[in-house]
């Protein structure tokens, strides 16, 4: 085999190319051609130096494929392996997959093209190549299925807590600016006061309960559009023993489209990611991933943002129920997603199951038998399909008509005094505010319809 | 690597400084300026251990600063391609693993991790052998090969492999010996 005769020439290799290094102290960035061939052959001379003891298996793997390059050099070069000229195909066989710090993860070479996505979330200079974030994808998809898990994206505002400027705490609040142990006892622990950041969060209720039980079922990730620090901070907050999110912190400065969030950056297949959001407009392609959350208003400032002139939470001092409130109903949405999709009786394989169908098969059981006709709702010469409660209460299980028959159940109406809706009292038909099927929309459930009447609208 | 090497610095002295404490007060702006920085030619400064030689001072025109070259000796750090470390691990992920030496922080990418280890994510994500024996995790210690290097201002990135023979992890923290 020509290893044996290669030995000789190998060491003078070594010595010459650490010379060479040492040496180049003139110039730190050396012909990084020139360094790369040296390695290489002392790289490979290496590998040749040990060939005479076969036991150990990690090396008969290095051999191995030191055949398999030396293979491909003199297929490409159509002459018997020679080391010495022999090193540019490697080079450009070495497809880059990531870039860390302008240099290639594989090969160490300089790679100067912004290609790829960057990754800076899990470290400020880390890019991967598009190839390479689908093979990530792949194998850890792989890995998660195994745990029997899936993948969940949070926001952060008005989904699992509610920030206020301190600027903007209400004379009403201000009782939340006592001392600790002045405050009641539900506040004092979901009651956060940053003064360098010169804001008060308070963490919405259920929250630590739910992000325990859903990290047993789903690997989950923080993407905010808040600023790096913010989220950091707030993270410890969520997640103080660093367990549930570990680096997977997505911020502002992450996403690669400004104002829209995306799940390019997010290391999972799109099949198995559920996203829990209150906005839909950030998420423009991935909205069939999404379960939309009601928000969170606990400050009063945040009330006002949405153009909301009720009183605050905090001003009412209440606060959303614990065992009721949204993040339970969303618990049991999940928890019936994860049992659905690993269900032992479906036929597919797992890797062929798609989350979003589970999404859409649930989403369609929550107003099943239902035949809605709507009427006082959309604007005139509004086509009627296209409103999103049209779509909403579709997406729901419900049919959707413009004409009233017997099969009619329900007429959602903003006015009670249409002919449609006299219509609906006098054939005891359900007669609902259109806030009734936005409502089943947020908790997953056909809500009670005595809860939404509809009033007589006032006469102008 | 660590060298002892002498190096050369021009430092600008403010008049204020002038008097009975010229050299010492040269000396700790010296300290203050140096240590702790980064130069592509001779890696990261992490000590200066002694002054050779202090040159002629040269009043600069229309300031009143004084220049004075200053020869001094100190230990600096260079990580080179080829060179095999040992290094404390910092952070695991699906990706691979960060790894600091000093200075320097040490990239080395799953590619370069051997094909046995396999990732597990948990509570303290680590990359794992399938019998169990070897695992890698925050605070090993591991050795490595550094295959690339960069250096910036103020820090030295490495990209570095764990895949050849005798590189690996050297100590467990969490394993009983």
């Amino acid at each position: 085999m020509s290893l044996a005769a290669e030995h000789s020439s190998s060491s003078d290799d070594i010595a010459a190319s650490l010379d060479a290094v040492l040496d180049t102290a003139s110039d730190a960035s050396t012909d990084p051609d020139e360094v790369i061939e040296e390695e290489e052959e002392s790289y490979v001379g290496d590998e040749g130096y040990y060939d005479s003891d076969p036991e150990r298996p990690k090396r008969r793997k290095v051999e191995l494929s030191k055949g398999l390059t030396n293979l491909q050099r003199s297929l490409s070069q159509g002459e018997p392996v020679d080391l010495s000229g022999g090193s540019s195909p490697k080079k450009i066989m070495c497809p880059h997959p990531g870039v860390y710090a302008g240099m290639c993860v594989k090969c160490g070479q300089k790679v100067d093209e912004e290609t790829g996505v960057p990754f800076g979330y899990i470290h400020k200079n880390l890019r991967l190549a598009d190839d390479e974030v689908a093979r990530l994808r792949d194998r850890d998809l792989k890995n998660l299925l195994r745990h029997r898990k899936l993948y969940l994206v949070l926001d952060l505002d008005h989904t699992l807590l509610n920030s206020s400027q301190l600027a903007d705490i209400t004379v009403e609040e201000g009782y939340l600016h006592d001392k600790r142990d002045a405050l009641p006892d539900t506040l004092k622990s979901s009651l956060f006061r940053f003064d360098w950041m010169h804001m008060m969060t308070k963490l919405r209720p259920f929250v630590h309960t739910f992000l325990k039980e859903a990290s047993n079922l789903l690997e989950m990730y923080i993407y905010t559009m808040g600023e790096r620090p913010y989220a950091l901070a707030m993270a410890k907050l969520l997640d103080p023993g660093d367990i549930y999110f570990n680096s997977r912190i997505i911020a502002q400065g992450d996403c690669t489209i400004r104002h829209q969030k995306g799940l390019d950056v997010v290391l999972g297949q799109e099949s198995a990611v559920l996203i829990l959001d209150d906005t839909e407009a950030v998420w423009g392609k991935h909205r069939e991933n999404l379960i939309l959350m009601e928000r969170y208003h606990f400050f009063a400032s945040s009330c006002k943002h949405f153009g909301f002139n009720c009183k605050s939470l905090s001003e009412l001092r209440s606060d959303e129920s614990e065992t009721d409130g949204q993040l339970a109903t969303v618990l049991k949405v999940l928890q019936r997603v994860h049992s659905l999709f690993f269900d032992e009786g479906s036929k597919d394989n797992l890797e062929d199951r798609d989350v979003r169908q589970v999404l859409k098969t649930i989403r369609k059981e929550v107003l099943r038998d239902c035949k809605i006709v709507f009427t006082r709702v959309f604007p005139t010469n509004f086509p009627a399909e296209h409103h999103h409660l049209w779509k909403m209460a579709e997406q729901l299980g419900a049919t959707c008509s413009t004409e009233l028959d017997a099969s009619v159940t329900h007429v959602v109406s903003m006015d009670a005094g249409t002919d449609k809706s006299r219509w609906a009292v006098q054939e005891k038909k359900f007669l609902v505010h259109p806030r009734w099927i936005e409502a089943s929309n947020y908790l997953w459930q056909k809500q009670s319809e005595e809860n939404f009447p509809v009033t007589q609208a006032k006469s102008k | 690597m660590f060298f002892h090497i002498v190096l050369e610095r021009n430092m600008q002295l403010h008049p204020r400084h002038f008097g009975r404490d010229l050299r010492d007060k040269l000396v700790a702006k010296l300290m203050k300026d140096v240590e702790g920085t980064c130069s592509g030619r001779h890696g990261f400064i992490v000590a200066i251990t002694g002054i050779e030689s202090v040159g002629k001072g040269l009043i600069r025109d229309g300031t009143g600063f004084v220049t004075f070259p200053v020869k001094y000796n100190c230990v600096v750090f260079r990580p080179f391609k080829g060179e095999i470390l040992e290094a404390v691990v910092t952070m695991v992920n699906k990706m691979g693993f960060f790894a600091e030496a000093g200075p320097v922080q040490i990239f080395v990418s799953n590619h370069l991790i051997p094909d046995d280890m396999e990732f597990q994510s948990g509570d303290m994500p680590n990359y794992t052998t399938s019998d169990g024996s070897v695992k890698i995790q925050k605070d090993s210690e591991v050795r490595l090969k550094i295959i690339g290097t960069r250096v910036d201002a103020t820090e030295i990135f490495c990209i570095g492999t764990i895949k050849d023979d005798f590189l690996g992890v050297i100590s467990d923290p969490g394993a009983t010996s």
